[in-house]
């Protein structure tokens, strides 16, 4: 879906962009300044603010929503568009309270910056006032209305963005303009300020609370202090705040954000972290990213006796046992013990990813998965994901399946055996095929099925996939224009005469047709489906296959891998893989990992004979990600850098690594020698850049280069029929819980407990004993609206807890649940 | 004789106690004179307007460290102090005070020791003073020190020439140098006072006094501006004390010898009786310098040389000289 | 001012205006004469006149200037800028103070550093504020830039004191509800200028 490059001229600049290109975003991307409000950069125009009135090629239009033509001549600013821009400015600062004192927005409150800008001294417009109340839509979103300005941009980023379609303009109950404005005014800030007057932002479930991720991304994006973040209400001042750019490390999007720091309070001079900010206009964020930042290890000092220990523990350990959550010089480090000391390294959470990516490479000759997430929700305009669970697995491969639909007017085929009400309400063109566990080959068979260029198939594939379709036929009801002969008299003449008229009518009708048994099997109705699949398809050009964790621990691993390279190479999909965990992609790539641990244990922030932890309740405490800098490597496929938020007064595991003859100088040493073999580059720590230019390209660190080799003939295996049945868990953490660190953080406050669909809830009772093969765990129940069926979910994120050995490999087990 | 020896040493022993004591009471007059003439009010704190200071300051004073600085020639730098002090005090020795008054019928002559070259023993012991401030200045390894002793010799050596050649005149005009001869020749009322006689003579004198006891606008021994304290920079506590005293003393003593020499002495002043009126000529004398130092700036060493022997002494040559010849013919 | 005249080293030589103190003599006869000629007119007399004079008028004509300063206090000006004062509003007797935070942002010396919160009533609430005295340099900006008259210098200047923290806490510097009615308004940096209503434009209200 490349798009046409062309040439337009914005206040004689020349700027390049893409045919179809909105020129507020040609202008941005050029850094060209169009004062606008409501328009979010990679969300659709809202119209709201109207302030980016411009005139092209002597028109005036809003350049949000004007798109850009080849040689388009463009004027920001007239001397009537200033006009119109002040006057709405002016209708902006009517009633809006004066309490930028106390304000949380006070310094960078785009109202206060537009209305400087466009120098407004004077207002000339006046309204009586509603009462608005401030309300606290949940756990952590504040909105107070009375500041709000009704720009929508909550509304648009929570649609288009995050998926959750959780707020909605609402009636304000405000008093009708003053019929006199009408004439005097200019039209377009009369014509916004008559709208502004009429609304105001409520949850879109018509409650008082919204129901949504809890992802806090409205508050990032809302130009003044109406919502924000419930915890951060006037506790401190935005110019007080230190930016520290960083990664997240809670999943495997290793999004970009700020970290802001200050001293904590008067009593306590030491730097906390006192929220999280991010690029919005370009990096959507997640609960966990904004709200799981205080999980650092505080008040740790060097216990020199328990790094003694630690060194005797590295010294006798035979197994390293460690989580996914980890920088990309934390786990070299751990290879080079590997390598020097014969240790073995257990991650429970990266193995069977790791196994899963060196058997694609092996199928496909290039060891890392074609596209990105990145690449997917610019360019897709059909995605399809398979064993991900995308509410819960990753935020930003559900952002990405949303955006599709949103903004691409795309289509979606969501398999999975967990039912989940959001997913369909992405968009329209959204198919969820809710299947059983262990089908996940057929699904793959059933894309390849639906997508590939038949002829370029082996002919194996193409006479198996044969066997799936039948030739039926049905009876359909058709309508039919039927041609009747009427006689009609006319009373006046006595004539007869003979009418012709068409009447419909229905008639039954055997057709033949396709039936597809794969998409029968696979739970759906294959006739309805071929219908909506007909409809689905129409005008696509470019498809994104997204694979998830479910793969990676299935008994049919191996063959799964093979059918995603097959997918890629025969449906030219564009296929991304989520890696299950923080750093899983990085630790995949740079350790070798075994299955099994064996002998004396270490565990860092896992558990283990001698405990390495950032938790601060091991035998030697460790930094957490916030207090480290480092590399971490994205799902995206990206090396990229983070930095130390916060003081850290301990021991580090480079300082191990010294004590044992095998370290560097500064964990940030280790960046230049991730291994060049797996498609890391040589490149210092202090060499890597960080962040994004002005049209959204992302420059931090660097990107992976795939490392290409021979792909393998090997056949794919017909799809096994092997599907668990019975009562059945799914390992699936809640939406802001990845692991024990998001769980420490004050302000996500998701429980260790079993989800379950409300009706199963209601069955299991309040508390529950899941026995599993192995062991058992006894849980609270806790509804979540947003499932369906009768899986239940087991979260993860308490490595002490050690549910990965009670699953094994799967990520779905038979189970038992005893209500307690 | 033991008697002699009993009144001596009583007597010396009522100068010691006495004149030490309006020496620090003299610290406190000259703060207050000098407040009152920058319109202040002085000390005011310790006792009775402030009378109680210098019990306050004699406490600090002797309560404070006796410190002597690394590197200084210990003896000389604790002896110079004494020097100044002591040489001070002798100097009183041979001064009259008071006139012949009876006590518990025995006639007491309030001199320790009428010596008959009174005023020449007298300026020798205030010319012997200076070893004091020069040995203080080269004892304590203090380049301020050094050249506060610098400054010691050459204004000491200098004024001493003026001293001596003023108070020639007066000496040959009198015939004798026992301070007792000097009031006696004066006993005839205001119009035989010797300053009707010898009004150049005062002046120099007066001046050269000034520098003898160190005092403003010829204090550039310890001129703080200069050099730090001078020869007294290293000092404190009661060291630094003995030099405030013995100053204090010279300061009294040139009083009574202006007041003996120029000014008819202890005899009676019309209806004041003599006692009275050489403490009030005295009192003049040491106001009078405190009101020259409310009132005049400093000079600078080198007009100091240049008004010593360019101006001040050629005028005493001339006095003696002219004196000569009147008394010839 | 222009880089060439900063570059003009020639010290001396710019606009200085030299006061007609006559010609010193130069040869030793002209000495000799000034000398001489001084001597005669007593000016060193008048010196002593002066000094004497002053002692006259203090003594005697009870023009002493002398403040027994802990016993007695000169008045001082509305505007100094001594240790400050948080105000209340008149009417309810709240504190002024709404925690804008731009005391702590403008001053200089760092010192002024307050904890808000959100409290029970939707409002900003100050649960601390501190001056540190000891990097205070009274330079009187916070007291200009707060936009509610809530910090301003007050008239207390004896800053000595055991501890620091004594007059530190937000508490110390808060007008006592009991001397509310004796609340003044700070004349000095920050305060309302007696014109300030002329230089205001009206925002209509649809009242």
């Amino acid at each position: 879906m490349s798009k046409k490059e062309i040439t337009i001229r914005i206040d004689g600049v020349e700027c390049r962009t893409t045919e179809g290109e909105y020129i507020l975003n040609a202008a941005r991307a050029n850094g060209i300044f169009i004062p606008a409000i409501c328009y979010l950069t990679r969300c659709s125009p809202t119209l709201a603010c109207r302030i980016c009135l411009v005139e092209a090629d002597g028109k005036r239009v809003y350049s949000c929503n004007a798109k850009a033509k080849e040689g388009m001549e463009v004027v920001t600013s007239t001397e009537e568009i200033l006009e119109e821009r002040r006057a709405i400015m002016e209708v902006y600062d009517v009633n809006h309270p004066l309490q930028c004192g106390v304000c949380d927005q006070h310094g960078e409150c785009e109202l206060q910056n537009y209305t400087l800008e466009l120098a407004v001294d004077f207002q000339h417009y006046a309204i009586a006032d509603t009462m608005r109340e401030v309300k606290d839509w949940s756990t952590v979103l504040h909105y107070d209305a009375g500041l709000c300005i009704v720009c929508e941009r909550c509304v648009t980023v929570c649609k288009d963005m995050i998926g959750d379609n959780a707020l909605k303009t609402g009636p304000r109950g405000g008093s009708a303009l003053d019929k006199a404005y009408k004439e005097t005014m200019p039209k377009d800030a009369y014509a916004m300020w008559n709208k502004l007057q009429k609304s105001i932002i409520v949850p879109s479930n018509g409650t008082e609370h919204t129901n949504c991720s809890d992802c806090g991304e409205c508050t990032a994006v809302c130009p003044v202090g109406a919502l924000t973040e419930r915890d951060f209400v006037y506790k401190a001042n935005p110019w007080e705040l230190k930016e520290i750019p960083a990664t997240c490390a809670h999943c495997s999007s290793g999004c970009h954000l700020y970290y802001e720091t200050r001293f904590a309070s008067i009593d306590n001079h030491e730097e906390m972290i006192f929220r999280v900010k991010n690029e919005w206009n370009f990096q959507s964020l997640c609960g966990a990213g904004r709200f799981g930042y205080d999980f650092e290890n505080r008040d740790v000092t060097k216990d020199e006796a328990a790094f003694a220990k630690a060194v005797e523990a590295l010294k006798k350990a035979e197994t390293v046992r460690f989580p996914a959550m980890i920088s990309n010089e934390e786990a070299l480090m751990l290879q080079r013990l590997k390598e020097e000391r014969g240790v073995k390294l257990v991650n429970p959470e990266v193995r069977p990813f790791q196994r899963f990516l060196q058997a694609y490479a092996k199928a496909s000759g290039r060891s890392l998965y074609g596209s990105d997430f990145k690449e997917i929700m610019k360019e897709a305009d059909f995605v399809v994901s398979v064993g991900a669970a995308l509410r819960n697995d990753n935020p930003n491969a559900r952002y990405a399946f949303n955006s599709v639909q949103k903004m691409n007017k795309g289509a979606g085929i969501y398999f999975h055996p967990v039912g989940d009400t959001l997913v369909p309400t992405f968009g329209k063109s959204v198919e969820c095929i809710t299947h059983k566990p262990g089908q996940e080959e057929s699904a793959l068979y059933l894309v390849l099925d639906l997508f590939a260029d038949k002829e370029s198939l082996p002919d194996y594939l193409r006479e198996y996939l044969a066997g799936f379709h039948e030739t039926r036929t049905r009876t359909v009801k058709e309508k039919v224009m039927k041609e009747i002969v009427e006689v009609v008299k006319d009373e006046e003449s006595g004539e007869e005469k003979e009418v012709k008229k068409k009447v419909p009518e229905m008639v039954e009708k055997e057709v033949e047709y396709d039936h597809n048994l794969l998409a029968e099997s696979l739970g759906v109705d294959p006739v309805a489906f071929s219908e909506s699949f007909e409809k689905m398809m129409k005008k696509k050009e470019s498809f994104a296959l997204i694979v998830g964790e479910d793969l990676y621990g299935h008994p049919q691993w191996e063959n799964l891998a093979r059918l995603v390279a097959l997918v890629e190479k025969h449906c030219g999909m564009m296929t991304a893989m989520i890696p299950p965990k923080s750093n899983a992609l990085g630790v995949a790539l740079i350790c070798e990992l075994v299955d099994e641990a064996s002998g004396y244990t270490v565990g860092y922030n896992q558990p283990g004979d001698f405990r390495l932890s950032a938790l601060g309740d091991g035998d030697l405490d460790m930094p957490a990600m916030n207090q480290q800098e480092g590399t971490m490597t994205t799902m995206d496929k990206r090396v990229v850098p983070t930095n130390a938020a916060l003081e850290y007064g301990g021991y580090e595991l480079n300082d191990l690594m010294n004590a044992l003859g095998l370290g560097k100088r500064l964990t940030i040493d280790w960046t230049l020698e991730l291994p060049a073999e797996k498609g890391f580059q040589a490149v210092a720590f202090d060499d890597l850049k960080d962040g994004f230019l002005n049209d959204g390209t992302e420059i931090r660190g660097y990107a992976l280069t795939p490392i290409k080799g021979r792909a393998s003939t090997a056949k794919a295996k017909e799809a096994s029929d092997e599907v668990l049945e019975g009562e059945i868990a799914y390992r699936c953490n809640p939406q802001r819980q990845f692991n024990d660190f998001t769980d420490r953080a004050h302000q996500i406050f998701e429980a260790f407990a079993l989800y379950a669909s409300p009706a199963k809830a209601e069955e299991l009772g309040e508390k529950v004993e899941v026995v599993f093969e192995k062991g058992s765990l006894t849980l609270e129940v806790v509804a979540d609206e947003r499932m369906e069926g009768e899986i239940v979910a087991v979260p993860d994120f308490k490595a002490d807890r050690d549910v990965y050995g009670l699953f094994g490999e799967s990520r779905y087990a038979n189970v038992t649940i005893k209500k307690v | 004789m033991d008697g002699y020896i009993i009144a001596t040493v009583i007597k010396a022993i009522l100068v010691l106690a006495v004149i030490s004591a309006l020496a620090g009471f003299g610290t406190y007059l000259e703060r207050k004179v000098l407040a009152f003439m920058q319109r202040r009010l002085g000390p005011m704190h310790v006792g009775p307007y402030g009378l109680l200071q210098l019990v306050a300051d004699g406490i600090k004073l002797f309560t404070k460290e006796d410190f002597i600085p690394n590197n200084a020639n210990r003896l000389i730098f604790m002896i110079a102090p004494v020097i100044t002090a002591a040489t001070a005090f002798i100097a009183l020795a041979a001064v009259p005070m008071l006139p012949e008054f009876e006590l518990f019928g025995i006639t007491v002559r309030p001199i320790v020791s009428d010596l008959n070259i009174g005023i020449l023993f007298v300026l020798g012991m205030m010319a012997a003073g200076l070893y004091g401030p020069l040995l203080a200045g080269v004892a304590q390894h203090n380049k301020w020190g050094l050249l506060g002793a610098a400054r010691t010799a050459v204004q000491f050596l200098s004024y001493e020439v003026v001293t001596g050649l003023s108070i020639l005149a007066p000496i040959m005009i009198v015939g004798s140098l026992s301070l007792i001869d000097f009031n006696n020749y004066q006993a005839g009322g205001i119009g035989e006072w010797l300053i009707w006689k010898q009004p150049l003579a005062f002046i120099l004198f007066l001046i050269a006094g000034f520098a003898e006891t160190n005092r403003t606008p010829f204090d550039l021994l310890e001129h703080e501006a200069e050099v730090v304290s001078g020869y007294a920079t290293e000092y404190s506590g009661m060291r630094w004390g003995m030099f405030f005293i013995g100053e204090y003393a010279n300061m009294i003593t040139i009083g009574f010898l202006a007041s003996l020499v120029f000014f008819g002495g202890f005899n009676d002043w019309g209806f004041i009786p003599g006692g009275l009126a050489i403490l009030l000529k005295v009192s003049f004398f040491f106001f009078l310098m405190l009101w020259v130092r409310a009132s005049w700036p400093h000079i600078r060493p080198d007009q100091l040389m240049w008004l010593c022997w360019k101006v001040l002494m050629p005028l005493a040559v001339i006095n003696v000289t002219v004196t000569g010849f009147v008394m010839m013919f | 001012m222009s880089l060439e005249q900063f570059k003009d080293r020639n010290v001396g030589t710019q606009n200085y205006t030299m006061l007609d103190l006559g010609e010193s003599p130069k040869t030793g006869w002209g000495k000799f004469k000034q000398v001489a000629k001084r001597s005669v007119k007593l000016e060193l007399f008048t010196g002593l006149k002066v000094t004497f004079r002053e002692m006259i008028k203090a003594l005697f004509m009870g023009e002493m200037h002398t403040t027994k300063y802990p016993f007695e206090k000169l008045p001082i000006a509305p505007r100094y800028r001594a240790i400050h004062e948080m105000k209340r509003l008149l009417e309810s007797g709240h504190y002024r103070c709404i925690g804008c935070g731009l005391c702590e942002k403008i001053c200089i010396a760092d010192c002024i550093r307050m904890d808000t919160r959100y409290d029970e009533n939707q409002r900003k609430e100050v649960s601390e504020y501190t001056i540190n005295f000891g990097r205070c340099i009274f330079c009187g900006y916070c007291a200009e830039v707060c936009p509610e008259l809530a910090i301003v210098h007050g008239g207390r200047y004896e800053n000595a004191s055991e501890q620091r923290a004594s007059f530190a806490l937000f508490e110390d510097m808060l007008t006592p509800l009991d001397q509310l009615t004796q609340q003044k308004e700070y004349p000095g940096f920050g305060a309302v200028s007696p014109d300030a209503d002329k230089k205001i434009k009206k925002t209509p209200l649809a009242y």
